[in-house]
């Protein structure tokens, strides 16, 4: 049995896959590993994250399973589960081999490891649309949006196109303090992630003059507008799990 | 003018207080139906499925800032808290005042657009013209290009509703009540037909939009989110069959994108509305809506769910529940075979599961454990399924039994949390075991036999 040992990232796996197939490997008899755990009779490869290969294995994805599928199959990668390597790759090779056209690569459900890989993909995918939702700026003193947030999966490479192509005039940043990553987005320009070190954790902020007036607004809004005949907090907590409310100016 | 300039005076953070309550019972707070990418120079985009930014105490979903421009309003609608008879705080806002507001919430991600409503002042032109004169000040002035809803007044001039309708997203004109007999006791300043006026002026607008963007594709856009409507329920007494029929020639007639229901909230207290000791009928409108999505995506008609013989939703039973026990002859499907559009009428099937559900059987017969992934929910569906000719229990197809199993606790078939599975036994568990003390033993008990 081969054991591929990736990292968790995009490109080291994606190098896992390429490899696999370049080599030539019984794909039944192999594994994509993201941990250090032994496997009995297991024959260790590591992985080296290689660009080149992770762009042409995209490449074919795209190609052969369409946008939509294999945007499914990064999401599922940006899951915080440890058998998500070995749920895509299983994915990939089985609908390679059933040649499947675009947009149905994850028809086959009642397969294990498509359904592992779909509903990975479609867990990260909720959490994206939580934080599309739930996501709230706040001015600082020199006129950029800053914005904190604490995701269980690493969706923020997810966000940052939606509100680049909202907020396209503004500086904004933001940050997912669970990861130490950085969005940023200088105003009129392409965005980039930043991987911060542990001394680059944001402490103290200055807010501009009017942010604390229009928070208050805000809460003053989402106060008003609740109709008291009708007080459901259930349905609330459903539509608004508890976990986002403190990064929620409302809830402060 | 006076009375006018006092409210000018008066700080941001009241009048929205005052114009936020005024605007609370308006239902309609979607940002779907547009997708729109950001232009690159200015802010704002919308997303076709729409995104809810917040939720209020009540579960309702705060999309939009719902405002009114104005709660100064001179009709008399007995069950409108803004009416003129009621002794509130008034308030009007400036354009720019809205404006402002909606670009500094929705830089900060709080809202997905605004939603503009108003009560008349002092004519029905007049308020159509100062709403539009405000859309157009922040699609232009402040390069707004988010979602933007308006309501369209009844009985406005059709110039100035056709030149909101292009910079708005979405429209609506309020049915307010189901029938247009409610409407003349309870409205006596609306009319049927001025409400369904601009609501066919704008279906015609949106209609001859269509064929102008296949000839010119960069011709302005017409309420590109469609329009929708509200009607409240409860206020008069029509029954559920009546609504859902209004509903239905809507969405087939006026080509609306959305028809709303609002539970009535008695907040005027007039003597010709009901008292609701019971709080407002939440149940029915949830019913109401469980309907809408039938007759919208199910392919179900009005005179299948209800009919004038039993004008009222089942209180125990959702609509389609109700449907399938009472048409036992079409069941139980095989979901190896049916046709799409049999799916979709079993109880526990949605759109979503059913396309599924499509897809995955070319690959293999599916089994129960596989719907399961799939996402049907068994404890409903599994009365009116077979897979590959059996079924997941031995039920029996009878009105009576599936109905007793569907709407009881105790009776239902015993399921495990992730609907199928066994229950562990305990000491403490009270199933029954005892039988009945039959006569003969009586009679043995007290001649001491036992």
């Amino acid at each position: 049995m081969i054991v591929y040992r990736c990292e968790d990232s995009v490109e080291s796996i994606y190098t896992a896959v390429y490899q696999a197939y370049e080599e030539r490997r019984n794909h039944e008899d192999t594994i994509l590993c993201l941990t250090d755990d032994p496997v009995l009779f297991g024959e260790d490869v590591a992985v080296k994250a290689d660009s080149e290969k992770t762009r042409r294995v995209m490449n074919t994805l795209v190609r052969r399973f369409g946008m939509e599928n294999s945007r499914h199959l990064a999401m599922a990668l940006a899951s915080e589960d440890e058998e998500k390597a070995q749920a895509v790759y299983r994915t990939i090779v089985e609908g390679l081999r059933v040649k499947c056209r675009p947009g149905h690569l994850f028809d086959n459900l009642a397969n294990y490891q498509i359904h592992k890989a779909f509903a990975l993909g479609r867990g990260v995918s909720t959490e994206v649309g939580h934080q599309l939702q739930f996501l709230r700026f706040q001015e600082l003193d020199n006129g950029v949006l800053y914005s904190k947030i604490g995701p269980k999966n690493d969706v923020l490479a997810f966000l940052m196109p939606h509100f680049a192509d909202r907020l396209p005039i503004e500086h904004f940043i933001i940050y997912d303090e669970k990861r130490n990553l950085f969005g940023i987005h200088p105003a009129g320009r392409q965005w980039y992630l930043f991987r911060g070190e542990e001394a680059d954790r944001p402490l103290q902020f200055k807010y501009s003059e009017d942010e604390l007036q229009y928070q208050e607004l805000f809460r003053q809004f989402c106060h008003t507008i609740t109709i008291e005949e009708r007080k459901n907090r259930k349905l609330q907590q459903n539509m608004l799990p508890l976990r986002f409310r403190e990064y929620m100016v409302e809830f402060q | 003018m006076e009375y006018l300039k006092t409210s000018q005076d008066m700080p941001l953070e009241e009048k929205l207080q005052v114009l936020t309550d005024a605007a609370k019972y308006d239902v309609a707070c979607t940002s779907s139906g547009v997708d729109r990418r950001g232009n690159g120079r200015s802010i704002g985009s919308c997303v076709a499925a729409g995104i809810c930014h917040s939720f209020s105490g009540d579960g309702r979903c705060i999309s939009l800032l719902k405002i009114l421009l104005t709660n100064e309003c001179i009709y008399d609608c007995k069950y409108c808290r803004n009416r003129h008879s009621n002794d509130i705080p008034r308030a009007t806002f400036t354009p720019e005042e809205i404006c402002t507001l909606t670009m500094e919430f929705y830089r900060r991600n709080y809202i997905e657009g605004l939603f503009l409503s108003s009560g008349i002042i002092r004519n029905p032109t007049f308020t159509m013209e100062l709403i539009c004169r405000t859309i157009w000040l922040l699609r232009n002035k402040y390069r707004f290009n988010g979602y933007v809803h308006v309501k369209a007044i009844p009985g406005a001039a059709p110039e100035v509703i056709e030149q909101t309708g292009f910079l708005a997203d979405r429209m609506s004109v309020n049915l307010e009540l189901p029938t247009a007999e409610g409407l003349r006791t309870l409205a006596p300043n609306k009319h049927r037909k001025s409400i369904l006026t601009p609501m066919r002026q704008i279906q015609n607008g949106i209609q001859a939009n269509r064929n102008d963007l296949v000839l010119y594709r960069n011709a302005p856009k017409f309420v590109a989110g469609g329009q929708s409507t509200q009607m409240i329920i409860g206020a008069t007494p029509e029954n559920d069959f009546q609504i859902i029929n209004v509903a239905e020639g809507l969405y087939q007639k006026f080509g609306l994108k959305r028809v709303f229901y609002s539970a009535f909230v008695n907040v005027t207290g007039d003597k010709c509305l009901p008292a609701l000791p019971g709080g407002p009928p939440l149940l029915r409108e949830h019913r109401l809506y469980q309907a809408d999505w039938l007759l919208r995506f199910y392919g179900f008609r009005a005179e299948e769910l209800l009919d004038e013989r039993r004008p009222f939703f089942n209180i125990m039973l959702d609509p389609k529940e109700d449907w399938a026990v009472r048409h036992l002859e079409q069941f139980p499907v095989e979901i190896n075979r049916a046709p799409m559009e049999k799916l979709l009428r079993v109880p526990g099937v949605g759109v979503k599961s059913a396309r599924r559900i499509v897809a995955a059987r070319r690959s293999g017969s599916l089994t129960f454990q596989d719907l399961k992934k799939i996402g049907v929910v068994l404890k409903r569906a599994l009365y009116f399924i077979t897979c590959s000719g059996k079924m997941m229990y031995p039920v029996k197809l009878e009105e009576d039994y599936i109905v007793r199993n569907l709407t009881s606790e105790k009776d239902r078939v015993q399921f495990g949390s992730d609907g199928m599975g066994y229950r562990q036994m305990s000491l403490f568990d009270d199933v029954n075991f005892t039988r009945p003390v039959t006569v003969i033993e009586q009679q043995q008990a007290a001649v001491g036999q036992l």
